[in-house]
């Protein structure tokens, strides 16, 4: 996403201006390093849990969003990312556990709303249940990670539950297993016109919960409503290094830092794989999908075989994400897999802007936020007010996601970082020698000739 | 060879025959064109031979392959495709990724390729918008590749779909209405770009067309379907002069005027002019 | 709409008083046949696969135990089979209309339930509710439903789905999604703070006891009571009288032939006259109305309610809809009809035949959704709906 040509701003308005003033030479990585440095200094200096530290928090998140939106050179945006996520925050998290929680759930949901945005951004298919995948790859962790898989395979009953080296085996069964749920999925129902696919997909997901509370009996396979306790963690193989090195950290704080830098290794993979994909064939393909289903085809693209894709890619992110959730809770039940899970990772990604890589990060981190931090923080300071309990907000996720999503749609259907196809990486360095007059006047040309093509068809 | 043997297509909807009993051969490199007033199921037609419809009856050979039961991606990518009458951009693509779109069928690059970037698949991407942008000049769009598709000009969008259509390398290319709604400087260009189609890159091109300048200017056979049945083909003066076109076209009487008048005049309909249309309301 | 009416009115040709009672009644013939073929196949169905099983069980005789408990099946299927029917042609009606599915329309009919709930609250505080009649009660109840739920899939339409018409459907159906949610949590937040609470019981008045239709001896000194209970029999005459109104109004009156003309060609419609803008408004309402009726019966008939209990009965409906043919009102409660009575039975006997393996109402829902994706795969046209061909 390097974007190291800056661009002249539209001379319209004070703030453009000073962008543009802002756009020369060192002023904006003196200005952004500054930002950085005053945040993550007060930051450590108080890193107790309180609405202060949720402010700087929200405020560090911001340096990342400064360094995507600044056109600065890549090799400062990547010192600097690597800088905060890596060295900062980890930091940070072992001062505050709490923080080190919510960046970790962050990033969950950052990859969760990266395959949602395939399937719904990319391609146009509308999934509501896409929680049910994130549910199979973290029933598989934990079936085989506990002694719940010797009811499946008496036989074997001595083997289980499986050594901790095999997180890892499962974090690429979870990717397969998703994917192949999805393909199972998408093969009956691609065919299907996209608001029927959004109701079966809603289907889907209720069946998945509604099996892992009933798949009890005859065979346990999911000890049903109770759900699965002291799911397996990954090994803690370099806990000899660390204590060789003398760093005093605990167990809990060092599987904490271990999920933290699992999660931002399988951030930083699905945005480079979902960037990818989304330049090549195959995003075009799901892009024209998206845009007329007929069209696509008649110019060879082939439909189910391409959705299929686009859902089970999107699938196999929730397969993977689902064991790391698995083996981070170590609890897992039905309800946890509801649907309101499934419209939060949908709302992360109507907020960001559908088919937008930046928009599913920026989604999933306000939302998570919102969830984790704001909801919490303002129920916090309403109790002082005695303000009667059944307005307490966290209680209102429904009502809130709800106006979310009718708001989007209304005001905002682009989203916030909305999906910039006209300069990606692809032809960006070519611009198009057109003045914006030029632009303009062909714009108006175009809404002339619309209601004529309105007709025509 | 024949490039197109379509023999004896039939198509119903409900108790409507769209397309009753068309034959149609076309050799290669040359241009046709389908003509017929408004409902008369060319684009039925169309729809049967790209494998949007599947026809009721009859049986169509591209190429020395049989088409019915393809997919339309498959037709696609056997070298067959088309333009659409209501003109069915990807409208929130660029130009160029509309023509890359096109390209799909002819770029192979696996999955694992494109997630690992590798030189091969890098070359391939590299080569297709070498290519897309040569289509694009083809058509003159190519100083306009990175806008959207739904701010091009009327005209550029028509020219635009057949750059997206040539994307797939087609040996055959069918056009809906190319020149429909443009004015007579537009128009003549589109009429000289179908012309360099098959004399620049050789490929065959069948059109419906309204506008009778253009199709007898360019066309070398034509085919007149009315009511869905084909009911006069030939070469452009034998159809000027058909008594039955000029009946489907103007009515009986007409048809008889015109035979004590003199023949060379065409009837030249105005396109608009016939019965109503039920592909009109389509979409 | 001015010109139409003018126009309506001088061509006006009277129509035979035969030919509004085929349009009114002649659905309901259909419903009936459907019911009955529904009985007679099912019934059969279970009485020889428990033939079949007789054998394998000691405990109880499997012949005896189904036949026992078929009638009270039976008319359970009934009962669903009506719910689905008249919460379904919310969901055709707008899809008629709009080509849209109105996801919040299974918590207008939620918001139903709550009105009757909070109806009977408001009688009892006033003291008045043991000795209220119950079928005024019911016609109170359902009555105020409706207006209520009527209204708000109104202000639904106006608030959140009329801003989004023109976009892509993707866009209106998420709108509509956010509708649905927004709606569950708004009425638990009036639930809770007007002291209802989530858990919600709807107090009627004394209803009597069931009505007993007849008594089937069996094999056996044992009798088979058919009985009724009289909630579940308002519940299916107070459907059956909506479905006639309903069928009336948009088969015999001029503002149904408005509806149908806008779901036939909005732009051809309004053309003609016809305020697009109000026909769909008065489509929502028409569709929230019966929605609303159909919670206010629910809430009558299962008695417990919550502001989630929306979302499934929905989804079924929509289920229903589909497999009637969706934007078919006449598919709509045929399809409503053959999904209660097929639930009915899953619930019932899946849990006999497999011993208590499975438990039968949890996987009713699981048959719910095979059957809705069984039908979008083989016959997406559904029951009654004709076969679509794609448009180019």
């Amino acid at each position: 996403m390097a974007r190291t040509d800056t661009q002249p701003s539209n001379p319209e308005g004070f703030l453009n201006m000073l962008r543009a003033e802002a756009g020369r030479g060192m002023i904006p990585y003196l200005l952004v390093t500054a930002y950085a440095l005053i945040v993550t200094t007060l930051l450590l200096i108080d890193p107790a849990t309180s609405l202060r530290t949720d402010i700087l928090f929200v405020l560090f998140l911001g340096v990342m969003l400064t360094l995507y939106k600044v056109p600065l050179a890549a090799g400062y945006k990547l010192v600097m990312a690597i800088a905060l996520l890596g060295i900062a925050m980890p930091y940070f998290g072992t001062l505050n556990p709490f923080y080190m929680d919510v960046a970790t759930q962050v990033g969950m949901f950052v990859v969760l709303a990266l395959g949602l945005n395939i399937v719904v951004g990319m391609a146009g298919l509308l999934d509501l249940g896409y929680v049910a995948f994130y549910a199979v790859g973290a029933y598989l962790w934990a079936i085989f990670s506990t002694d719940q898989a010797a009811n499946i395979i008496p036989r074997l009953a001595d083997s289980f539950p499986l050594a901790p080296e095999w997180f890892f085996i499962f974090l690429f069964l979870g990717l397969i297993v998703g994917g192949f749920t999805g393909v199972l999925l998408g093969l009956p129902v691609l065919r299907l016109r996209g608001d029927y696919l959004a109701i079966v997909t809603l289907g889907f997901g209720e069946v998945i919960r509604v099996l892992a509370t009933n798949l009890d009996r005859p065979v346990n396979i999911t000890n049903g409503a109770q759900g699965i306790k002291s799911i397996g963690r990954p090994p803690l193989f370099f806990e000899p290094w660390v204590q060789a090195l003398g760093v005093p950290l605990d167990r809990s704080q060092l599987y904490q830092l271990y999920f933290y830098f699992l999660v931002l290794v399988v951030v930083v993979v699905m945005i480079v794989v979902v960037y990818r994909l989304n330049n090549s064939r195959i995003g075009r393909a799901w892009a024209s999908i998206r845009e007329d289903e007929t069209a696509a085809i008649a110019m060879g693209v082939p439909l189910v075989r391409m959705k299929l894709l686009a859902f089970a890619v999107g699938a196999s992110f929730a397969g993977t994400m689902g064991v790391i959730f698995a083996s981070k809770q170590l609890f897992i039940n039905p309800p946890t897999f509801d649907l309101i899970r499934s419209i939060n990772i949908l709302a992360m990604v109507i907020l960001g802007g559908m088919g937008s890589i930046p928009g599913a990060v920026l989604g999933a981190t306000l939302v998570t936020l919102l969830n984790l931090q704001l909801l919490p923080r303002v129920a916090r300071e309403l109790s002082v007010l005695d303000v009667p309990s059944w307005l307490d907000p966290t209680q209102y996720q429904r009502m809130l996601f709800g106006m979310l999503l009718i708001l989007m749609t209304v005001f905002r259907p682009e989203g916030l970082l909305p999906e910039d196809r006209r300069r990606q990486e692809l032809h960006g360095q070519d611009e198009s020698a057109m003045p914006d007059t030029l632009l303009e006047s062909e714009q108006q040309q175009a809404d002339v000739t619309e209601p004529d093509v309105d007709i025509q068809t | 060879m024949a490039l197109l043997e379509a023999k004896n297509i039939t198509k119903q909807f409900g108790g409507l025959v769209a397309v009753n009993d068309v034959t149609l051969t076309i050799e290669p490199g040359s241009i046709i064109s389908v003509i017929g007033p408004n409902g008369a199921g060319k684009t039925t037609f169309f729809n049967v031979l790209t494998g949007i419809y599947k026809p009721d009856r009859g049986k169509i050979i591209f190429d020395g392959h049989p088409l019915v039961n393809l997919r339309p991606d498959q037709i696609t990518a056997r070298g067959i495709c088309r333009t659409f009458q209501n003109i069915r951009l990807f409208h929130n693509m660029t130009v160029l990724e509309n023509v890359l779109v096109g390209m799909h069928s002819r770029i192979r690059a696996p999955f694992w390729s494109i997630i690992l970037r590798t030189p091969g698949m890098k070359h391939e991407e590299r080569e297709a918008i070498e290519r897309a942008r040569h289509l694009l000049a083809f058509v003159n769009l190519d100083n306009k590749r990175d806008e959207l598709a739904k701010n091009l000009p009327y005209g550029d969008q028509r020219r635009l779909e057949i750059a997206r259509a040539l994307g797939a390398n087609p040996k055959m290319i069918l056009l809906d209405e190319p020149t429909a709604g443009m004015n007579p400087h537009e128009t003549a260009s589109a009429t000289k770009i179908i012309q360099n189609l098959r004399d620049d890159l050789g490929v065959t091109v069948v059109l419906i067309e309204h506008d009778m300048r253009v199709v007898m200017s360019i066309s070398e056979r034509i085919s007149v379907i009315d009511y869905g049945t084909k009911i006069a083909e030939g070469g452009p003066e034998e159809i000027r002069a058909n008594p039955h076109v000029i009946e489907a076209y103007l009515g009986k009487g007409a048809a008889e005027s015109s035979k004590s008048a003199a023949p060379s005049h065409p009837p030249d309909p105005p396109a608009e002019v016939g019965r109503p249309d039920p592909e009109l309301r389509s979409q | 709409m001015a010109v139409g009416v003018d126009a309506d009115k001088k061509i006006k040709v009277q129509r035979s008083v035969g030919m509004i009672l085929k349009e009114v009644f002649g659905p309901l013939l259909q419903i009936l046949i459907y019911i009955l073929i529904c009985t007679v196949s099912l019934s059969l169905f279970v009485v020889l696969v428990a033939l079949l099983l007789r054998g394998s069980r000691e405990d109880i005789d499997l012949l005896q135990s189904t036949l026992i408990i078929l009638p009270q099946v039976i008319v359970d299927g009934l009962v669903r089979g009506f719910l689905f029917a008249t919460i379904a042609l919310g969901y055709t009606m707008v899809y008629g209309v709009l080509e849209f599915i109105n996801f919040a329309h299974g918590e207008i009919f939620m918001v139903g339930a709550f009105v009757v709930a909070g109806f009977a609250v408001g009688l009892a505080s006033l003291g008045w509710l043991e000795g209220f009649p119950p079928l005024l009660f019911v016609l109170f109840a359902v009555l105020l439903g409706m207006a209520v739920s009527g209204l708000l899939a109104m202000a639904t339409e106006r608030l959140a789905y009329r801003p989004v018409r023109g976009a892509p459907r993707l866009v209106a159906l998420i709108s509509a999604i956010g509708a649905s949610l927004f709606l569950q949590d708004f009425m638990r937040m009036i639930a809770l703070a007007t002291g209802l609470g989530f858990n919600v019981r709807v107090q009627t008045p004394d209803f009597g006891d069931p009505l007993q239709i007849a008594e089937i001896p069996i094999v056996g000194e044992r009798l088979a009571v058919v009985s009724i209970d009289s909630r579940a029999l308002i519940f299916i005459v107070s459907a059956t009288i909506m479905l006639i109104g309903l069928n009336y109004l948009v088969n015999v009156t001029k503002l149904g032939k408005a509806i149908r003309a806008v779901a036939q060609d909005r732009p051809t419609a309004s053309l003609m006259g016809i305020n697009v803008n109000r026909i769909i408004a008065l489509t929502f309402l028409i569709g929230g109305a019966l929605g609303g009726a159909a919670g206010v019966l629910f809430g009558i008939r299962f008695g417990t309610i919550n502001p989630y209990i929306g979302f499934l009965p929905g989804l079924k409906a929509f289920t229903a809809a589909v497999l009637g043919g969706i934007g078919n009102i006449t598919g709509a409660m045929v399809g409503g009809i053959v999904l209660g009575f097929l639930e009915a039975f899953v619930a019932s006997y899946l849990s006999l035949f497999t011993e208590g393996a499975f438990a039968g109402a949890n996987y009713a829902d699981i048959a719910a959704f095979s059957i809705l994706i069984f039908i979008l795969i083989f016959r997406p046209s559904g029951l009654l709906g004709e076969a679509t061909t794609q448009k180019v």
